[in-house]
C-alpha cells in the first residue's frame, strides 16, 4: 500500500469522525497560532527596538563620555551631571588618542522655554559641535547646520527638530526667522529630518540644535560638557580607545590611582546587544510557553487516538482480514495523525498571520509576514504528529485480529 | 490445496492460564471442495479457520497453501495471501461503521491492488444483487443485505477459497437460505468454500463435514451431492 492511498484512507476515516478529528485538531491550533503570532511579533518588536536604538544612537562607530560615575537617570542634562568633563577634556581626546577620529561636543538641558511670536514651546535645547550632524548621522531637510564659523563666532543660529517646527511655525517656513530661547533671540537656520521613535517610544526630534559654544557663553553660562560623542576610526578598537581615553581622562582629572572614575563611557553598540539580547530572552520564553502548549495539542491527539484504536479494533480487524498487513495498519494510523496535526497546524498558522496583522494594525506597526515563524509552525506541527501519532499507530497495528473480530 | 499437517493451537488467557483450541489437527482439503466444519462451541472450529484464512499462525504442526510451507511467512506476506487468495465471511457481517456499502466492498482492493476500481464494485455487488443500495450505509441495511455486502467484499478479489463464520447464525430463515444459495453459487464456479456453522440446515448443503470436539478431529465425512431442497434454515442459532 502506498503512502497516498495512507493519506486517503486517513482522510476518509477522519470525515467519518468529523468531532474527534476537530478535538484532535484544537490542541494544535491553538498552540501553532500563539506560537506564530508570539514568534512574528517578538520578530518585529525585535527589529522595531533596533530600529529605535539606531534613530538615537544615529552611528555605532562612537563611544560616549559623560560626566559622573555609575548611572544616571535618563538623558544627560546640564542639570543632572557633575561640572568635571570640560571643552579642553573633549579637545585633548581628539588630539591624543590616535584610534579617536573626531569628537563631537554636547551641553544639553531639557524644557526651555522657546518662543516665537505668541507660539511657545519647551523643548531640549542641544549646544552641539559642527560636526554633530555626521557623528549623529542626522540629515538636514531643509535651510543649513551649524557651521564651524557659527562655532567660532558664538552665533545665535538655530536647527529645529520637525517636532518644534510643527509646533511654532505650523504651516510656516521657518527659515530665517527668529525665534527667543530664554530670552535670547536665535535665527533659525535649518530643520532636521525626523529620526522617530527612541527605545522609550518618545519622539526624537523635539529640540533645538546650537552651537555648543553660544549654548555654553550665551544661554547657559556653564564652562561643562554634558556628553562628549568619540568617533573610532575603527569600531573593532572599541576596547583600547575606552581603555586609552579613561587613562587619560584621569590623568587630567587628577584621579589617584585608589578612586573611581569621575566621568562614564559607554559603548552604544554594546548596550543596543545587552538590550535586543533581553528583548530575545522574553520572546524565547514566550515561544517556549507556546511551544508546551503545542505539545499539549500532541498529547490529546495521542490520547485521542488511543482511544479510537481501542474504538476502531473491530474495523481493524477487518481490514486486516482483507488483507490489511500491519505495516499498512501503521501506515494508515500515523497518516491520521499527521492529516490532523498538519490541518491543525495549517489552520493554526492562518488564525496566527490573521492575528499578528491584526495586532501589528492595532499598534500601527508595518504588517508582519515572519517566513521563519511559518517554517516553524510547520515544521513542529508536523513533527507532532509524527511524536504522538507513532504510538498509537503501532498499537492499532499489534491489534489481534483474530480477537478484535470475535468481540 | 489446503494442507494441515498436526496441527496445534495454544492461546493464553489474560491470567496465562493456557487453553489448546487445536490439537494435532491434519486436514487435506482440495480445490474446489465445500466443507462444513461442525463441533460444539470452543470445539476449535473458528481457530481452524483463522489459521486457514492466514490471519493466525498455528504454534505447532505446518500449513501449507498450494503446495507452499507457510510457516515461515512474515506478516506482510501473509497479508498478501488473504488480500488475494481468500474472503472472510463473517457472523456479524463485519461491515465497517458510517461507511457506504460501496466503499465496504472497495476495500479489499486497496490492500491487494493499492487503489479502488469502482467499476468492478459496482459489479460485485450487482452480483449479490445490492447495486441500488450501493451508496447506503450498513445502518440502513438489513441483516441479510448487509451479509450480501460482505460477501461481494470477500468477492471483490476474485479468492479461490471463501471462509465463512456462522454466516447465516444473525440471520432469519429467508435471509440465511439466500446467502447460502449464494455461497453454494459460488461453489459451483469452482470456488473452494470452508464454512463453519452449527446449524445441520446450512451443513447440509457442504459437500464434506468435519466435526471437532475439544480441538480435536472427532469425523471427516463426506457426503453425495446437494441436497435437491434443503429446505429453511432456521434462525439465530446463537
Amino acid at each position: 500500500m502506498r503512502l497516498i492511498s495512507g493519506f486517503g484512507l486517513a482522510w476518509r476515516s477522519l470525515s467519518r469522525y468529523r468531532l474527534r478529528a476537530f478535538f484532535m485538531m484544537a490542541g494544535v491550533m491553538i498552540g501553532i497560532c500563539s506560537l506564530t503570532i508570539l514568534d512574528s511579533v517578538g520578530q518585529s518588536t525585535k527589529r522595531e527596538t533596533m530600529q529605535r536604538f539606531k534613530n538615537m544612537l544615529g552611528t555605532f562607530d562612537t563611544v560616549m563620555i559623560r560626566p559622573g560615575a555609575g548611572r544616571t537617570r535618563g538623558m544627560v542634562s546640564l542639570t543632572n551631571v557633575p561640572p568635571t568633563l570640560k571643552f579642553e577634556d573633549a579637545q585633548a581626546i581628539a588630539d591624543d588618542v590616535p584610534e579617536v577620529k573626531r569628537v563631537a561636543q554636547l551641553q544639553n538641558a531639557f524644557d526651555i522655554d522657546v518662543q516665537y511670536r505668541d507660539r511657545t514651546d519647551s523643548p531640549a535645547i542641544f549646544g552641539v559641535s559642527a560636526n554633530w550632524l555626521d557623528l549623529r548621522g542626522d540629515q538636514v531637510a531643509q535651510g543649513t547646520f551649524i557651521t564651524t564659523d557659527d562655532v567660532q563666532s558664538l552665533a545665535r543660529v538655530a536647527v529645529l527638530g520637525s517636532d518644534v517646527v510643527s509646533i511654532l511655525f505650523p504651516g510656516q517656513d521657518p527659515i530665517g526667522k527668529t525665534i527667543r530661547i530664554g530670552e535670547v533671540p536665535f535665527q533659525v537656520e535649518g530643520v532636521l529630518v525626523s529620526r522617530g521613535a527612541g527605545p522609550g517610544g518618545a519622539s526624537l526630534d523635539h529640540l533645538i540644535l546650537i552651537p555648543v559654544s553660544t549654548a555654553s557663553k550665551r544661554l547657559f553660562n556653564r564652562d561643562f560638557l554634558t556628553m562628549v560623542i568619540a568617533q573610532l576610526r575603527d569600531p573593532d578598537q572599541n576596547d583600547v580607545a575606552v581603555r586609552k581615553i579613561t587613562a587619560l581622562l584621569r590623568q587630567r582629572h587628577h584621579i589617584a590611582a585608589s578612586a573611581l572614575d569621575d566621568f562614564t563611557i559607554t559603548n552604544p553598540a554594546a548596550t543596543m546587544a545587552q538590550v535586543t539580547q533581553m528583548g530575545s530572552t522574553l520572546s524565547e520564553t514566550l515561544e517556549g510557553t507556546a511551544i508546551l502548549a503545542t505539545m499539549i495539542g500532541g498529547v490529546v491527539i495521542m490520547s485521542l487516538m488511543l482511544i479510537a484504536v481501542s474504538e476502531r479494533r473491530k474495523e481493524i480487524g477487518v481490514r486486516r482480514s482483507v488483507g490489511a498487513s500491519r505495516r499498512d495498519i501503521l501506515v494508515q494510523f500515523m497518516a491520521e495523525a499527521l492529516l490532523i496535526s498538519s490541518l491543525g497546524g495549517l489552520i493554526g498558522i492562518a488564525f496566527g498571520l490573521g492575528g499578528t496583522n491584526l495586532l501589528a494594525r492595532i499598534q500601527k506597526l508595518p504588517p508582519i509576514f515572519a517566513w521563519s515563524a511559518l517554517v516553524w509552525a510547520a515544521g513542529i506541527s508536523v513533527g507532532l504528529g509524527i511524536v504522538f501519532g507513532i504510538y498509537p499507530a503501532w498499537k492499532a497495528a499489534q491489534v489481534d485480529p483474530v480477537t478484535a473480530l470475535r468481540s | 490445496m489446503i494442507q494441515l499437517t498436526r496441527v496445534c493451537k495454544t492461546y493464553h488467557r489474560g491470567d496465562g492460564t493456557p487453553v489448546v483450541a487445536a490439537q494435532d489437527i491434519s486436514i487435506h482439503v482440495e480445490r474446489g471442495e465445500f466443507v462444513a466444519l461442525r463441533g460444539p462451541s470452543g470445539s476449535g472450529k473458528s481457530s481452524l479457520l483463522n489459521i486457514i484464512g492466514c490471519l493466525d499462525k498455528p504454534t505447532g504442526g505446518t500449513y501449507s497453501l498450494d503446495g507452499e510451507d507457510l510457516s515461515g511467512f512474515s506478516d506482510r506476506q501473509l497479508s498478501r495471501i488473504r488480500a488475494r487468495a481468500i474472503g472472510f465471511v463473517f457472523q456479524s457481517f463485519n461491515l465497517l461503521p458510517r461507511t457506504t456499502a460501496l466503499e465496504n466492498i472497495e476495500l479489499p482492493m486497496i490492500y491487494s491492488a493499492g487503489r479502488v476500481d469502482r467499476k468492478k464494485a459496482m459489479a460485485t455487488l450487482e452480483r449479490v444483487a445490492l447495486r441500488e443500495r450501493a451508496n447506503h450505509y450498513g445502518t440502513e441495511l438489513s441483516g441479510g443485505e448487509q451479509q450480501r455486502v460482505a460477501i461481494a467484499r470477500a468477492l471483490i478479489n476474485d479468492p479461490p477459497i471463501i471462509l465463512a463464520d456462522e454466516p447465516t447464525g444473525n440471520l432469519d430463515s429467508k435471509s440465511g437460505t439466500e446467502i447460502m444459495e449464494i455461497l453454494r453459487q459460488l461453489h459451483k464456479e469452482g470456488r473452494t468454500i470452508i464454512l463453519v456453522t452449527h446449524d445441520d440446515t446450512v451443513a447440509r448443503y457442504a459437500l464434506r463435514e468435519i466435526v471437532l470436539k475439544d480441538g480435536t478431529m472427532a469425523s471427516d465425512q463426506v457426503r453425495q451431492a446437494h441436497p435437491i431442497s434443503a429446505g429453511h434454515i432456521s434462525g439465530g442459532t446463537q
